[in-house]
């Protein structure tokens, strides 16, 4: 806006009076609520993950007597036609669709950064490296995870790399368009005429400004990644049966839909949750790291 | 006669930091077919003051504060419902900005934005309106006008989009127009070209002009009377010869010694002489200022600058200037 | 030291080639530099004038070799350096340095100051650790900031201020030529003072050699020794400065001076010589002498010749058909 000085506008924060302490921790919440609000959730929800060996009995353990039993004080979210423990399984299930996520959403984000400087960098390689991408984007990743899972053993390693395969280029499309337009930034070539060679000028100047976005768009994939992970398990392609994830869980429910349907809305419940905690959370990043929203804030 | 008339007026933002006063208390006339010139540097309330007149400001954040007086032809601006100020805008006050590509629609021709503006405003027909909005490009020089109605502005140079711009402010024949930096984005042979057509048509349809500028070149070279600005208010106000002859603020009188003179010969035995500084930067809006806002960077200043505001003062031949100093500036400008 | 030219450009010649069409087959070139030829000694200001698009800011990338250019030869202190690769240039490079238009832009946001203006010294070794630090803070001092703004980020300095900053840095490896691309243009008039003066200050103590392009005629009647006008990728007039201002020769040199608004009411002009129309594309710049189209003295030979840039007083070239050796100014126009 044309009538607030931006000398006088930055400098601010550098004099401001000292805050009380609720105000330290409220003025950033209040700021930045969507961050706060996933932030809180998947912090839940990752630590149910973490702690179910120890505050859920065995996700595995039949029990003929008790199947199908609704919610109940002894079992929370019920009990499977086997009499297996649904709160058990569910905690468990969240771990699969964790690692399952957070796995994906790291590689794809080392491999699409590694990529993307390289065609950020050299155009003969972008040229090439770049149809491929295009050519990978084109086969849809439940077909290519079924065709993978066909071919080897199912296994939570293949199904991560499945998902990981067609996530790829869309990481790269973000950090190459990064690279390409800071390359054009003056302070680049402020640093070129200063003798700031290659290597340095890659890690000082270009490649941290590749991390916000990368970090958003790594959001993204972890969440598309557990809900692809969750459909490949239900079609039965995805993570093998004995381990309990919330598309075997659903899978599993399904044929007693009506008997028992917390055998399908709980874990349901919980993956659309966590998505939900991780999309907010990208959400915010995003409106905060980008500077031109983050300037209004 | 003045047909626009500025009292008190103050603009404020209020961001999440605090308020800025980005304009406080800023008075000025414009009579009925003068240029007025706004000078000051970036940040000073210039453009802010221009799209306060026109209630242009971002409704979030700014506010016309109460007290404000913004009178046209009778009317009072400030009060005026956005539907009553829709009909002014564009017809009876229009604007100019700096930057002719945002402010023409990049999907729409040229004629259709001519022709928008004018049956939008006078309920002619269409056809009459793209009449008209050819004798518009005729009348500000752009030759070809039948086929430039129907080219795009990524079409034409930045000369010709602030032409069209002109074109469009113009074509209900408005009162005043108000042009904000019209060519700071232009070459220096396309600003001379820019600005001898705004002279030429106001002395043709009797248009008034704020001409809003931090260049001094440009006031001196269009304006007949000046207003200096500095952090928000008004410090300076005189007939622009006399404004030139006699600087009486400090400010001014700085700034005048501050710019490289493309007419003058400055070199003293092939030494360049330095050019006056005035130290410092300025002052934060976002709180209030104590005293005269320029006496942290002024070589005026007396402890007495630094807490009683001057008020502004009638110095003869309609010479206004809010200093406490003036004798002294006086003295040393002579 | 050497007596030859602190830099020197040999018809330096750059064309941006246009790909279009479906197979991006090459299909024209932007000729933002055709020929461009000038030296600068020690201590000397050369001033680099001209509207959007005359190549200007071109040949300030290119003989800071940001560029490659596609003739001509560039020369650092008699040494040829057009022709070496990034690696071989990297030597040359603390001789000749830069300070941007933007300051905002220029500097990376995320680094510090200390980090930013000791980049160089780091890079050519000169000085690391504490040690650097310390040079850092004198070259603050230097261009008249606190060394404690080593510790602060770029944002938090105004324009004027981030302007120091750069110029710091430019001078922190002891160049011998600075290219300045409009420094001050994107400054307030009263902190374009500061920075012009530190400028000159600076050129005076370590004799550099100063590259300044800029469009703005008053700036460059105040810092330069000598002006070259350019128009459409040529230099059209070179001259001392005196001679620029008082007989300029070149009809647009002379229409460039009578558009600039000049800050005196009591000058103002009757009538000015404003050139008709816009400049022409650099894609498509007319034939012959590029500035027949808008030239109020065109002959029907300029659409087809290309002048010459000649001298035709001792120091003063210039490219214009009309104007043979030795004429007198007044040939040109009635009053001067």
């Amino acid at each position: 806006m044309v009538a607030v000085p931006s000398d006088t506008a930055l400098a601010s924060g550098t004099d401001e009076a000292p805050r009380s302490l609720a105000q330290r921790i409220w003025t950033p919440i209040r700021r930045n609520p969507t961050i706060f609000a996933g932030a809180l959730l998947l912090t839940i929800l990752v630590s149910l993950a973490i702690l179910a060996p120890w505050i859920s009995p065995d996700p595995l353990k039949q029990n003929t007597i008790n199947r199908l039993r609704p919610p109940s004080e002894k079992f929370w979210f019920g009990t499977d036609q086997f009499g297996r423990d649904n709160f058990a399984r569910t905690l468990h299930g969240a771990r699969v669709s964790l690692i399952v996520g957070i796995t994906v959403a790291a590689i794809s984000a080392v491999i699409g950064l590694a990529l993307g400087i390289l065609c950020g960098y050299f155009r003969r390689v972008d040229a090439i490296v770049m149809r491929i991408m295009d050519g990978i984007m084109a086969i849809p990743s439940i077909l290519l995870a079924i065709a993978l899972i066909t071919l080897t053993r199912p296994g939570l390693g293949i199904v991560i790399v499945a998902i990981v395969i067609p996530e790829v280029p869309r990481v790269v499309r973000v950090v190459r368009s990064v690279v390409l337009s800071i390359r054009a930034q003056p302070y680049i070539e402020s640093a070129i005429a200063g003798g700031t060679k290659g290597f340095k000028l890659l890690v000082r100047h270009i490649l941290p400004n590749t991390l916000a976005p990368l970090i958003v768009q790594a959001t993204f994939i972890c969440a598309a990644g557990m809900l692809i992970e969750a459909g490949l398990s239900f079609l039965g392609a995805g993570v093998p049966l004995e381990i309990p994830s919330w598309g075997n869980i659903i899978a599993q429910g399904r044929s007693f839909f009506l008997r028992a349907p917390w055998c399908i809305f709980i874990p349901g419940a919980f993956l659309a949750l966590t998505v939900l905690a991780v999309n907010l959370l990208g959400d915010g990043l995003r409106d905060r790291l980008d500077p031109r929203l983050a300037r209004r804030m | 006669m003045s047909i626009l008339s500025v009292r008190d007026l103050a603009t404020h933002f209020h961001t999440r930091d605090g308020v800025t006063r980005a304009v406080d208390g800023v008075s000025f006339d414009l009579a009925a077919g003068e240029t007025l010139g706004i000078v000051g540097e970036s940040g000073c309330g210039k453009s802010v003051t221009a799209l306060s007149i026109m209630r242009l400001i971002p409704p979030e954040t700014a506010r016309i504060t109460p007290g404000s007086v913004v009178e046209f032809e009778g009317r009072e601006l400030t009060r005026l419902s956005e539907e009553q100020m829709r009909e002014i805008r564009g017809k009876s006050i229009s604007m100019i900005f700096q930057e002719p590509m945002t402010s023409l629609n990049p999907v729409l021709t040229v004629g259709t934005q001519i022709a928008e503006n004018v049956w939008r405003h006078t309920g002619i027909d269409k056809r009459q309106a793209r009449e008209r909005a050819k004798e518009m490009l005729d009348l500000v020089g752009i030759a070809d006008s039948q086929r430039r109605l129907d080219e795009y502005p990524h079409q034409l140079s930045g000369g010709m989009r602030q032409r069209v711009m002109i074109a469009i402010a113009l074509s209900c024949d408005p009162r005043v127009l108000i042009a904000d930096e019209p060519t700071t984005a232009l070459d220096v042979t396309i600003q001379a070209q820019i600005l001898d057509l705004m002279l030429e048509l106001k002395e043709k349809l009797g248009t008034a002009i704020i001409m809003i500028t931090h260049d001094l070149g440009v006031v001196a070279e269009t304006t007949q009377r000046v207003v200096v600005m500095y952090a928000g208010r008004k410090v300076e106000e005189a007939p622009v010869g006399e404004l030139f002859a006699r600087p009486l603020h400090p400010y001014t009188h700085g700034l005048m010694r501050a710019i490289p003179r493309l007419d003058i010969d400055a070199e003293t035995a092939g030494r360049r002489p330095r050019l006056k500084e005035i130290p410092g930067m300025v002052p934060r809006l976002d709180k209030p200022i104590m005293g005269c806002a320029f006496a942290p960077r002024c070589d005026f200043a007396t402890e007495r600058c630094r807490v009683e505001a001057p008020p502004l003062e009638d110095h003869g031949k309609g010479h206004l200037a809010a200093c406490w100093e003036v004798a002294r500036v006086q003295t040393v400008a002579a | 030291m050497s007596d030859a030219p602190s830099l020197e450009v040999r018809d330096l010649v750059k064309h941006f080639p246009i790909h279009s069409g479906l197979l991006q087959r090459r299909t024209g070139a932007v000729k933002a530099v055709d020929g461009v030829s000038f030296a600068i000694r020690r201590g000397e200001t050369l001033g680099l004038v001209g509207e959007s698009g005359c190549g200007k800011s071109t040949v300030g990338k290119t003989v800071l070799k940001l560029i490659e250019p596609t003739a001509g030869r560039i020369l650092l202190d008699g040494e040829d350096v057009t022709t070496l690769s990034p690696g071989r240039m990297w030597h040359h490079r603390r001789r000749i340095q830069t300070v941007f238009q933007d300051p905002y832009s220029s500097m990376n946001p995320r680094l510090k100051v200390g980090t930013i203006v000791g980049e160089p010294l780091e890079n050519f070794g000169i000085a690391s650790g504490k040690e650097k630090d310390e040079l850092v803070a004198k070259l603050l001092q230097r261009v008249g900031m606190r060394p404690d703004a080593m510790n602060r980020f770029t944002h938090e300095f105004s324009g004027g201020q981030r302007q120091r900053l750069g110029i710091a840095k430019a001078l922190a490896v002891n160049p011998d030529v600075i290219v300045a691309d409009e420094p001050v243009s994107a400054l307030d008039v009263s902190v374009q003072a500061q920075v012009l003066n530190l400028m000159i200050d600076l050129q005076d103590e370590y004799k550099l050699a100063y590259l300044f392009i800029s469009h703005d005629l008053a700036v460059m009647r105040h810092i330069s020794h000598r002006i070259a006008v350019m128009y459409l990728g040529r230099i059209v007039e070179l001259t001392d400065k005196r001679t620029l201002f008082s007989l300029p020769m070149h009809p647009y040199t002379e229409a460039l001076l009578s558009a600039a608004p000049v800050p005196d009411p009591s000058k103002k002009k009757a009538r000015r010589v404003i050139v008709q129309g816009d400049v022409p594309s650099p894609a498509k710049p007319p034939p012959g002498c590029h500035f027949h189209t808008r030239c109020p003295y065109a002959l029907p030979k300029c659409k087809v010749e290309v002048p010459p840039l000649i001298e035709v007083a001792p120091g003063h070239h210039v490219a214009c058909l009309r104007r043979p050796v030795g004429a007198s100014p007044e040939s040109l126009t009635t009053t001067a």
